[in-house]
């Protein structure tokens, strides 16, 4: 019964988006697919919450500029576990049009575990929400290998 | 003895309890998906709270360091059991007529801020600035919500007791409109039945009113620091609180069953929540946005509360 109740946990995520620096792109991309009609995510059971403690799935942006690399770190392990990491857009991955910025520092996923990346400058809102499910599927295997706890 | 498992059973299982949980979890998961279609979009599964609920509860609960622990593990918990009391005072129409000696108008005038305060206790225990500014944003706006509740309560407790001669009786109440016509339909009760229709999106904090938890500007305020179990808590007390203050306007506007088994009234009596629930929270929702705290203040105090006085002027007169 608890091993049936916490498989239908994955069907409730609830993102958080962090801003790394990114240049808006991508973030005005995220809001489309969160606000507009056409792309719902709330039926997937998505809600987007304003804090990071309340959140499921995070959306990172940005190529994590050395200004905000603390601050996103600090924010990022406010986040209670089970935690899936998307990374959308190229600049989190590879520093995109950014990388070779004086601002620029080494690549996300040096500092956080990344499960899903959304490739694209910006990618498009069918991608992003693609991305969600794709990290819903990490989250259900997390949940069925029992690896919840942090890793 | 048998008056307390009475209680006990009311605050428990029914109407209390377990029945108003899960019609809470109802009347929310109906709320989005109404939301959802008037925007044009699926939205999510009527079911889709109770998903949200187990969800948290497998999630890690995480405690500031610098947060009070014990008010902050203790107020979701103060918060949900003040609202199942609640709901266990209110009489359903045709179904159930609340227990004798529990409560009347009074005591539920002391019972409905407890799920304010529980949230506010909450944003002072989290020691966050934002939990702050949600606790006296929180405040603020109950100051402004309870002065038309208490004039449209005296309205009603004048206009009944006027004529069955026992004023705060909730019993005499119900009587009173199965004998004489809904207080929604009588001319003089009017202005404070509109009062009391727009106090509900007050206290749930929708459309004009999503001042205390508003995302964008205090994100999510009181809230803000909780996360796993005593976040599902708080979702589960919000839950209620809408059943407590739905019921309550059906109780005090429009409690004439339908008629027919008690099975009947009880869906008879959810249709009715529905009905309300639309009107005053969904649609208000979907139309209206935040207005600032003065702003909101001054919509309660200004143009809210002088309706309720009007009731309660004529209910007067015509006693």
């Amino acid at each position: 019964m608890l091993q049936f109740l916490s498989r239908l946990a994955p069907r409730s995520p609830w993102i958080y988006r962090i801003n790394a620096g990114s240049c808006n792109g991508c973030d005005v991309e995220m809001a489309t697919a969160a606000l507009i009609p056409r792309y719902d995510v709330e039926r997937l059971g998505c809600k987007y919450c304003g804090s990071p403690r309340h959140a499921d799935v995070v959306l990172i942006s940005g190529p994590l500029t050395l200004r905000v690399r603390d601050k996103v770190l600090r924010v990022f392990d406010e986040i209670p576990h089970p935690k899936v990491t998307v990374a959308v857009g190229v600049c989190p991955v590879s520093g995109g049009c950014f990388r070779d910025g004086y601002s620029v520092g080494a690549d996300i996923d040096h500092y956080i575990p990344l499960d899903v990346i959304v490739p694209g400058c910006p990618p498009r809102p069918q991608a992003i929400m693609e991305g969600v499910l794709k990290a819903v599927e990490v989250w259900r295997a997390m949940i069925e290998e029992g690896i919840c706890s942090p890793s | 003895m048998n008056s307390i498992l009475e209680a006990v059973f009311a605050v428990l299982i029914f109407p209390g309890g377990l029945f108003a949980l899960a019609l809470g979890l109802l009347l929310k998961g109906s709320d989005r998906k109404l939301l959802a279609r008037l925007q044009r979009r699926v939205g999510p599964p009527l079911y889709q709270p109770v998903l949200d609920i187990i969800k948290l509860m497998t999630k890690e609960t995480l405690i500031p360091n610098t947060a009070n622990e014990l008010a902050f593990r203790l107020a979701p918990v103060l918060g949900l059991t003040g609202v199942l009391v609640t709901a266990a005072v209110l009489p359903i129409g045709g179904v159930w007529n609340g227990v004798s000696g529990l409560g009347d108008l009074l005591v539920l005038l002391y019972l409905l801020p407890i799920p304010a305060m529980g949230l506010m206790l909450a944003g002072g225990a989290s020691s966050s600035p934002y939990g702050a500014l949600g606790f006296s944003r929180e405040m603020c706006l109950m100051f402004a919500y309870e002065m038309p509740l208490i004039a449209s309560f005296l309205a009603v407790a004048v206009r009944v007791g006027g004529a069955t001669g026992s004023l705060f009786s909730l019993d005499s109440i119900i009587a009173y409109q199965l004998h004489n016509g809904p207080l929604l339909f009588d001319p003089v009760m009017m202005p404070a039945a509109l009062a009391l229709i727009i106090f509900i999106p007050g206290t749930m904090g929708a459309g004009l009113f999503d001042i205390p938890e508003a995302e964008p500007e205090v994100i999510e305020g009181p809230l803000l620091e909780y996360s796993g179990p005593l976040l599902a808590v708080f979702h589960l007390m919000s839950a209620v609180k809408l059943v407590v203050v739905l019921e309550l306007a059906v109780a005090l506007l429009f409690p004439n069953p339908i008629g027919g088994g008690v099975l009947v009234n009880l869906v008879w009596h959810i249709c009715k929540c529905l009905v309300l629930l639309m009107v005053s929270v969904t649609c208000f929702r979907a139309a209206t946005g935040r207005l600032r705290l003065d702003q909101g203040f001054s919509v309660f105090v200004k143009y809210t509360s002088p309706l309720a006085l009007i009731s309660l002027g004529l209910a007067y007169m015509l006693r």
